[in-house]
């Protein structure tokens, strides 16, 4: 039979030059490279002062099938161990019930930082310019859907198979009235993706993921396993596997404008307030989950905290970036006397205004009082023995009236809320690095709680508008507030947080909040 | 108990109570210091227990005799001057199937230090790639 002179000439074509029949994914990458774009009119909405170089490369060389195969077997791995041995072994019950607890915080938590940073990695590749970069903050818009339904998967397991569902079924509807919850939106939404898009990157790739997700992802794990959970290693560790990219993107993103002339100039300023942002709210925070939020304790949280924060990242990642004129973070004394003492002053925060949150706090035992003040020398004389009066009180019974918030205003010990991190702080009674600083603007008072914060809202006030819970609702009695936000389970009356975490000890109500009459007041209206 | 300075719990870390707060709180500690050391985490599982037992620890452990490795549980914790390397053709080799790097990122999951791959090689340094050493691409 006759052919086609087109079908003879590319018959012809191949016998010269054989198709390969295999082609390695790295020699695709290198292939890939020649599809360039011309980016010298580039224009993006999300504009930055520095200028990002467009011959920045990717450290993985990933191609889309690649990723898409190395992603589906983490998945795999992860779903079939969830679904088959720790369900068969009832898994979910073996955790200890104040770790069940922290979960609820913990995964919550990290979904919303999950889902704000597809935002953020899709900005970062509108902003840059060379196609590796692009490619690498491509594949990371992917992995952060990937985590936020992992994070969305393990509080539906807990919810499901687990214990005291209330909590991680629907948390986010107490979002209004959850004290931490203002303070996790600023690091992990407003940090993520608002702003200069290279500052973004320095909040979220070189800060959060590079420093931060360590002692949230990795360490946190080790604390998991010693409690009996160990779903939270399978699902974290997964989540893990993706961030290592998510460093190097924020590595290249420094590379990028490492020799732009803008780098000298406000490199190390926004490293410094990315640096006190992210610590500022993690620091406490992870501390008190981790301690106050298990039964067996791994380590010191500050140990945690030297090891991953300040020895590791601070030495390699930052260190090492000396010689390019990037320096040690101002804040940094201040960051590391929080990490000795801020976790302590937020769990005795969190637990006077327990009935605002999802989850249930339990006071430390005298088994767990000696560990503190042997770990931290002065434990007992600043929280130990206000503990113990709380106890006595009867803090933990709904029969007692007792809120241990109201320990707080017979003592004149204001708490107030950092308009920047909006985390809350009681400057007469804390070991931290927090003193109270006021400042007035457009006629409304702002408190703060440090110098680095001040300094921010002073370059931008009008980006910390945030109301807080007391300015939120001044004047309003408290059982009012958590049932209009949503702070109580199916029953419609018995809170979802809880003083104790006790099987036998009886459920708090509206009805137990209502008889003590606590009512709202903005601390800053009696200045 | 390993007396490696990469270990662990090593250096301040083994202190306790007031020891380790002094020397937390010292002056010379107000500030980062410079490390040319690298730390990997690595998920446990099938193939990544064999890279550690057969390979980093076994066949390749005088290549670098400052690498610490400790179980953490889920993960093995590992520490190292310099730089580690694992190359995925010996994996393969190994485990008796293919292996590419893109199966061994699978289960890597934390990297301090510069981590890139080229061709079947996965590497941590400390060098700052891109910067004083260019990344290359496979020949």
């Amino acid at each position: 039979m006759a052919i086609s002179l087109a079908t003879k000439a590319a018959t012809d074509s191949l016998e010269i030059n054989r198709a390969p029949v295999s082609v390695g994914a790295q020699e695709v990458h290198k292939w890939l490279q020649s599809f360039t774009w011309d980016f010298d009119k580039n224009r993006t909405k999300y504009s930055t002062k520095y200028k990002m170089a467009n011959d920045t490369k990717e450290q993985f060389k990933l191609i889309a099938k690649e990723y898409a195969r190395m992603e589906s077997v983490k998945d795999e791995r992860q779903f079939g161990s969830l679904q088959d041995v720790l369900t068969r072994v009832d898994a979910a019950n073996r955790v200890h019930p104040k770790w069940n607890e922290s979960m609820k915080v913990i995964s919550n938590f990290l979904e919303v930082g999950e889902y704000n940073a597809i935002a953020a990695t899709g900005m970062l590749w509108d902003s840059a310019t060379a196609p590796e970069q692009k490619n690498g903050y491509l594949g990371q818009v992917l992995d952060e859907i990937r985590h936020t339904n992992q994070c969305g998967y393990i509080n539906y397991y807990f919810a499901k198979q687990g214990q005291d569902a209330a909590g991680h079924n629907d948390a986010r509807r107490t979002r209004a009235i959850g004290p931490l919850w203002k303070g996790m939106k600023r690091v992990f939404s407003d940090g993520f993706i608002s702003g200069d898009a290279v500052e973004c990157s320095i909040n979220l790739q070189l800060v959060g993921e590079a420093c931060f997700t360590n002692p949230l992802i990795v360490a946190v794990t080790e604390w998991a396993s010693a409690n009996g959970d160990e779903m939270t290693p399978t699902v974290f560790l997964s989540i893990e596997t993706d961030e290592l990219r998510h460093m190097a993107n924020g590595y290249q993103t420094v590379v990028s404008i490492a020799n732009d002339e803008a780098a000298s100039k406000y490199l190390n300023t926004d490293l410094n307030n990315a640096f006190w942002t992210q610590q500022k709210y993690f620091t406490p925070v992870l501390g008190m989950m981790f301690e106050y939020g298990s039964h067996f304790k791994v380590e010191p949280w500050v140990k945690t905290w030297n090891r991953w924060v300040y020895e590791d990242w601070g030495g390699i990642w930052i260190g090492r970036l000396g010689k390019y004129g990037v320096e040690s973070p101002a804040s940094l004394r201040d960051a590391k006397k929080d990490a000795y003492w801020a976790h302590h002053d937020l769990f005795m925060i969190a637990y006077a205004l327990w009935p605002t949150g999802f989850f249930r706090l339990t006071l430390p035992t005298a088994e767990e009082a000696e560990w503190y003040e042997a770990n931290y020398p002065g434990w007992y004389d600043m929280y130990g023995k206000v503990y113990e009066e709380w106890r006595a009180r009867g803090c933990e019974d709904p029969n007692s009236g007792f809120l241990p918030l109201q320990w707080f205003i017979e003592n004149n010990h204001p708490i107030y809320i950092d308009r920047v991190s909006q985390v809350p702080f009681c400057p007469s009674y804390s070991k931290g690095a927090s003193t109270l600083r006021v400042l007035e603007f457009n006629g409304k008072k702002h408190s703060f709680s440090d110098q680095w914060g001040e300094r921010m809202w002073l370059s931008e006030p009008e980006r910390y508008e945030c109301q807080n819970i007391f300015e939120q609702y001044e004047g309003r009695e408290l059982s009012e507030v958590i049932a209009e936000g949503h702070g109580v389970r199916s029953d419609g009356f018995t809170l979802i947080a809880q003083p104790h975490t006790s099987k036998d000890g009886r459920l708090w109500t509206l009805d137990d909040i209502k008889k003590i009459g606590c009512v709202f007041a903005d601390p800053l209206k009696s200045l | 108990m390993s007396t490696s300075a990469n270990s662990y719990n090593a250096g301040i870390m083994a202190k306790t109570g007031k020891d380790f707060a002094d020397e937390y709180f010292a002056e010379a500690n107000q500030v980062v210091h410079e490390s040319d050391t690298v730390v990997l985490v690595l998920k446990k599982s099938d193939e990544l227990n064999t890279v550690v037992e057969e390979i980093l620890l076994g066949s390749h452990k005088d290549q670098n005799r400052t690498l610490v490795v400790e179980d953490r549980a889920g993960f093995w914790w590992l520490k190292a001057n310099g730089k580690i390397e694992i190359d995925c053709r010996e994996v393969s080799e190994l485990l008796g199937k293919s292996y590419s790097v893109y199966d061994l990122l699978v289960d890597v999951s934390s990297t301090i230090g510069r981590a890139y791959t080229l061709d079947e090689t996965f590497t941590i340094t400390s060098e700052l790639m891109g910067l004083d050493v260019k990344l290359q691409d496979i020949h």
